[in-house]
């Protein structure tokens, strides 16, 4: 894939201009760059002295990723969620200020995924800037600061996780043995209606005034409750829209 | 430059396929040797330079680093293992010319290994026949370096072919094919009567034989031991030309 126009630029330089990349920039852009003959301590090995990353960092980063008893493992012979904790360590074997992962979750078990939001937490709590391309949606929620979200390849939205999910419209489930009753009235007060099942999904207006709405018309309610909004709804929301 | 070659010598020294190689290229040479000294007349291998004769089956090493420098060099997109290699080391030129240079040095070690099984297994066989071991280092001299050098320039031949065409198995059978079916008869051709060009001795296999082979005599069809190594480097540097434009080319994804 080339780029149309532009260059990208990390830490205000081209990639290939900055003076020591791989103790700059980590980067796992697929958990298939092993080679299965080779044992996981030599493949670190490897890029350590390639990148000029000093040795006695394999170790270290080995014990990081809790690979440190499968080291003279031949990668061949490695889970996917083995090799995705060994793509993580040759990332932090040049101890760098900046990580780039694409879809770092793939392959581990809940456990580890766990582990995984617990480590790049860690990593960023140290000054470091961790950026994760994912399409986990919901695990991108629970581990990051920051979203930016990219549709098609464009720009779509930047910002905190608490700032767009406010910025899209939040719904409240309603059910009601009179739901066409109800339903009337809600339209009547602007609110927007769409039918989920037995229930009806109202957005427009906050629970409380639903509530108030549902016992002036003396409607008996079974269910009120306010849906928070994920980072999937906010995505569906600001793609959608921009599609129509 | 000395990170990145360090780092691709690792890379030879850590899989299992260079072992093989050792112990294939090993078991070949001590077949040949012993099957020479028990199967010659006495008077073709006494003296020096007979017995420096039996050292020409060294080239085998230069057959064997051609072989690991392909292997390595497409592994790398077999694997996937280009990526991490272009993001430790991303100037594209210095991946090439490194890969080169080790590959170019396991020519030469295989060589060196390859040659001191010939000359212990002629230390250790000929007085069974009866035949004194009479090696002198000048003979030796000559032998290694024609040896050396068809190794070193195959090694970084195969790595640089490798590089820029990619596919492991299409590329190894390919190679084969080349130099021990489609070369000969191209050689064939270019040497008939029909055509008499003499240009058949510019090819890879053709240049490798004169850079290695014994010369009594004027051949037309065969180069000289310095021509041979400047042709060979030639297809060298067309090989690591190709590498370098298709590899800049490429994509890290």
């Amino acid at each position: 894939m080339r780029a149309n126009s532009g260059q990208a630029t990390i830490l205000g330089q081209r990639y290939k201009e900055l003076e020591r990349p791989f103790c700059q920039v980590g980067a796992v852009l697929e958990a298939s760059g092993f080679h299965p003959g080779r044992k996981a301590r030599n493949h670190l090995r490897v890029l350590a002295r390639a990148g000029r990353a000093p040795e006695t960092r394999v170790d270290e980063v080995l014990k990081i990723v809790g690979l440190e008893g499968a080291a003279k493992k031949r990668v061949g012979a490695y889970s996917l969620g083995m090799r995705q904790r060994l793509a993580l360590a040759s990332a932090l074997l040049g101890d760098p200020g900046v990580l780039i992962l694409d879809e770092p979750a793939n392959g581990l078990d809940p456990e580890g995924i766990r582990w995984l939001r617990d480590l790049l937490r860690s990593l960023a709590a140290e000054g470091r800037a961790v950026l994760i391309s994912s399409h986990v949606l919901a695990e991108v929620e629970q581990t990051v600061d920051e979203v930016v979200i990219i549709n098609k390849g464009k720009f779509v939205a930047h910002g905190s996780v608490e700032s767009l999910t406010r910025s899209v419209e939040g719904r409240v489930r309603v059910r009601s043995p009179q739901a066409a009753k109800l339903r009337k009235q809600l339209v009547k007060a602007g609110l927007k209606i769409d039918v989920d099942g037995d229930a009806l999904l109202v957005a427009g207006g906050p629970s409380s005034q639903i509530g108030e709405i549902a016992a002036k018309s003396q409607v008996v309610l079974h269910e009120l409750t306010p849906i928070t909004t994920q980072l999937e709804d906010v995505f569906f929301a600001l793609t959608t829209d921009g599609e129509k | 430059m000395i990170a990145s070659l360090s780092s691709e010598w690792l890379k030879i020294r850590t899989t299992r396929t260079i072992f093989w190689l050792l112990l294939a290229l090993c078991a070949v040479v001590t077949l040949f040797v012993v099957a020479g000294i028990l199967t010659n007349n006495k008077a073709d291998l006494t003296g020096s330079d007979n017995q420096a004769g039996a050292m020409g089956i060294g080239i085998l090493a230069a057959v064997i680093a051609l072989i690991m420098g392909l292997i390595v060099s497409t592994g790398e997109y077999r694997h996937g293992t280009i990526t991490p290699t272009l993001l430790t080391t991303p100037s594209r030129p210095l991946v090439v010319v490194s890969k080169g240079i080790a590959a170019m040095l396991l020519g030469v070690a295989l060589v060196a290994l390859a040659e001191v099984f010939v000359i212990a297994e002629l230390a250790a066989f000929l007085p069974i026949r009866g035949i004194g071991f009479a090696l002198q280092g000048g003979d030796v001299a000559r032998v290694l370096a024609r040896t050396l050098a068809c190794a070193a320039i195959w090694g970084a031949l195969g790595s640089s072919l490798g590089l820029a065409l990619r596919n492991q198995i299409g590329t190894v059978v390919g190679c084969f094919a080349w130099l021990f079916f489609a070369e000969p008869i191209v050689q064939g051709i270019l040497n008939s009567h029909a055509i008499h060009s003499h240009a058949g001795r510019f090819l890879p296999l053709a240049a490798t034989i004169g850079v290695f082979a014994d010369t009594t005599g004027h051949d037309a069809n065969r180069l000289s031991h310095l021509g041979g190594v400047f042709i060979l480097s030639g297809w060298l540097a067309l090989a690591t030309v190709a590498a370098l434009l298709l590899l800049g080319r490429r994509d890290v994804s």
